[in-house]
């Protein structure tokens, strides 16, 4: 403890050069931060919990493909199945193809949806009267916000997938998970598209238990497997994964530049310890001829150092925390908003950030420190420095 | 006859480079008594820093055996060395060697750090240190906010902290002003008069030499002349330390 003033003064020996090593770990901290909090928030379960109950049916082939809407009464019997309802993906065009014009866009079975997906709620207007209006729709709050639309308010949806352009009237307004959805009744394009009918994108399944969790997804695929439609059951939480993984390998690619960043800020510490330890040849064997030993100089450098990597690393979480609620704002009103509802400061993204910064600090003073230690004392004091 | 502080017999200080064997230091006996003030003095290369380096436990002999006190220094661990140094040598160096980053003061405790005494009774001694060599108004001053001559007082505030019975010091003078070492050396014989302090001082200035109550003159590693004073204050005087370092 009493050698602290020692420490401190040292770390400030040449101020500007701290200084910018300080920064030189603050940013690459707060990148590390952010990368993991997105590769985290990708693993995250945004329907706190109530996703781990939700089983997804589609085509074996691909999400492309349509399965027969008959079975769902062979899916309904199966038990641990407390209740099924449709998803299908409407695709289409809000007025023009810019980002801010994407959001998801469904037709559903509006009073199961509501029982499936029971963490959700209504801020406005209510689910009833969504249900009961054909042409009624479901928005997420965001995108109520985005595009300043009131209950009542209407707009088109010009379709791709199915050759129809659909006027819906905003009904009811949903808080959580992906709220920059739009979800209508599906028959609105049955009625209106002859070959749309029967046909359904995902049955999506509410099962009784874990245990059920477990074994539904094997029942339902034997169930279809030699049919002409096979089927593919996945949690929630492997589906929204398949389509991360869409993404092309993301993890690989965010796990790959951390490591990159890591090493970087590796090298700059190094670099400023290595340099510090060398104009101090001198200073260290004047230390050891005073009775300083070999390990008590080996612990203040270390501590220099570590020092050094740690401000660095706290003013880049004080950094991240500031500003973490405007990343998650962006995120939530980007086309990855489905996932953006899990993210939170996750501790162990902030303890590995912190623990990486940490064991950075000490690799990099390590050489210095046992260099410095190491050299015979006279010939430090000859160094002329 | 005082006893002896220091005793260094048939001492052979090598360094090898590659297949080369510099002999630095070549059997060299030299017995110091408690309490004297020895000059070392010699032409450049000769061996002085080497000798010093050994007697203050920095360093060790390659043959032979140097006795400082009770304590076998040629025969000590490292880590025992370091401890027996902080306890028992002072050291004052031709530049200082203070801590930049460090106040008078800071500088002056850093021995004091390795002992046990509470942090009260170590500003008790920074400041009686700082006292004895006349800087206990400069006490928050950085090394870079002193002359040279006040570097160098810190640097034996700092020696003397431990209250060590032995000083070495290479060359305190060698880098100041007529005045400013004339200080210096006045300092370093009240430490010897008055506190009864243990003296081994490099030097090539016969000025310098002359305060010495001892002279030991090294050439290539061999003591070729050791002269003691006969004079009423103990001195070896100026003559004789020029005549000496002339090499006559
Ligand atoms: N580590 C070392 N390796 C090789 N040679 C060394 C080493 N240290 C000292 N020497 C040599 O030992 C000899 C004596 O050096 P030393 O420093 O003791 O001389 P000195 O008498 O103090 O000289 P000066 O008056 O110039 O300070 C010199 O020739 C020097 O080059
Ligand atoms: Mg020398």
């Amino acid at each position: 403890m009493k050698f602290v003033p020692y420490v401190l003064k040292s770390l400030f020996r040449k101020r500007t050069r701290s200084v910018l090593t300080i920064l030189s770990i603050v940013l690459p901290f707060f990148v590390i931060c952010v990368l993991g909090t997105l590769l985290a928030t990708l693993d995250a379960d945004p329907s706190g919990g109530k996703g781990m109950f939700r089983l997804v049916v589609r085509h074996k082939v691909s999400l492309a493909n349509f399965i027969p809407e008959a079975y769902r009464e062979r899916i309904a019997q199966l038990p641990g199945v407390e209740e099924v309802t449709i998803l299908n993906w409407f695709g289409g065009t809000y007025k023009d193809n810019r980002p801010e014009n994407m959001f998801a866009r469904f037709g559903c079975e509006p009073e199961k949806l509501v029982k499936i997906f029971d963490e959700v709620t209504i801020v406005a207007g209510t689910a009833a009267e969504w249900a009961s209006d054909r042409k009624g729709a479901l928005v997420g709050e965001r995108l109520m916000k985005r595009y300043g639309w009131k209950i009542g308010d209407s707009f088109v949806l010009k379709g791709d997938i199915f050759p129809i352009d659909l006027e819906l009237t905003v009904r009811a307004v949903f808080r959580g998970s992906d709220e920059t959805g739009v979800y209508f009744d599906r028959k609105a394009v049955e009625e209106a598209v002859p070959w749309a009918k029967g046909q359904v994108g995902t049955f999506w399944i509410k099962a009784a238990s874990a245990e059920a969790v477990q074994s539904l997804p094997r029942q339902i695929d034997a169930l279809f497997e030699n049919s002409s439609f096979p089927t593919k059951t996945e949690t929630e939480k492997e589906f929204q994964n398949g389509f991360v993984s869409m993404l092309g390998n993301v993890k690989a690619v965010v796990t790959g530049i951390s490591t990159a960043i890591a090493l970087v800020i590796l090298l700059i510490s190094a670099n400023t310890m290595a340099m510090a330890a060398r104009e101090r040849v001198t200073e260290i064997a004047v230390l050891r001829t005073l009775g300083f030993g070999k390990s008590l100089i080996l612990t203040l450098i270390l501590a220099e150092s570590l020092l050094l990597s740690a401000t660095g690393a706290f003013v880049g979480l004080g950094l991240f925390r500031l500003s973490f609620p405007a990343l998650k704002e962006g995120l939530l009103s980007s086309p990855m908003a489905g996932f953006a509802a899990g993210m939170q400061l996750f501790p162990e993204v902030l303890v590995t950030g912190i623990g990486v910064t940490l064991l950075v600090g000490l690799v990099a003073g390590i050489v210095p420190a046992i260099r410095s230690a190491r050299r015979s004392i006279p010939d430090g004091l000859r160094q002329v420095g | 006859m005082a006893e002896p502080l220091i005793k260094i017999e048939n001492v052979v200080k090598q360094y090898t480079r590659d297949t080369q064997v510099l002999t630095v230091l070549d059997g060299l006996s030299l017995t110091v008594e408690k309490g004297d003030f020895v000059a070392l003095m010699g032409p450049s290369g000769s061996g002085k820093t080497t000798l010093l380096n050994l007697i203050a436990g920095i360093d060790r002999p390659t043959r032979g055996r140097i006795l400082v006190g009770d304590a076998e220094v040629s025969a000590m661990g490292e880590g025992a060395l370091a401890k027996w140094r902080s306890e028992h040598v002072g050291f004052i160096f031709q530049l200082y060697n203070l801590v930049p980053v460090l106040t008078a003061f800071e500088n002056v405790e850093l021995p004091l750090l390795l002992t046990r005494l509470s942090k009260k009774d170590r500003r008790r001694q920074v400041e009686t240190a700082l006292g004895v060599v006349g800087l206990s108004d400069r006490m928050d001053h950085y090394p870079r906010q002193l002359s040279g001559g006040q570097e160098q007082r810190v640097a034996i505030a700092r020696a003397i902290a431990t209250d060590p019975a032995l000083l070495v010091a290479d060359e305190p003078t060698g880098d100041l002003d007529a005045k400013s070492g004339e200080e210096i050396l006045v300092l370093l014989e009240r430490l010897h008069a008055e506190f009864g302090k243990t003296i081994v001082m490099v030097t090539h200035d016969p000025k310098a030499a002359a305060r010495a109550h001892r002279l030991v003159h090294l050439d290539k590693g061999v003591l070729k002349e050791d002269v003691r004073a006969k004079g009423e204050k103990g001195e070896i005087g100026v003559a004789a330390a020029a005549a000496i370092a002339a090499g006559k």
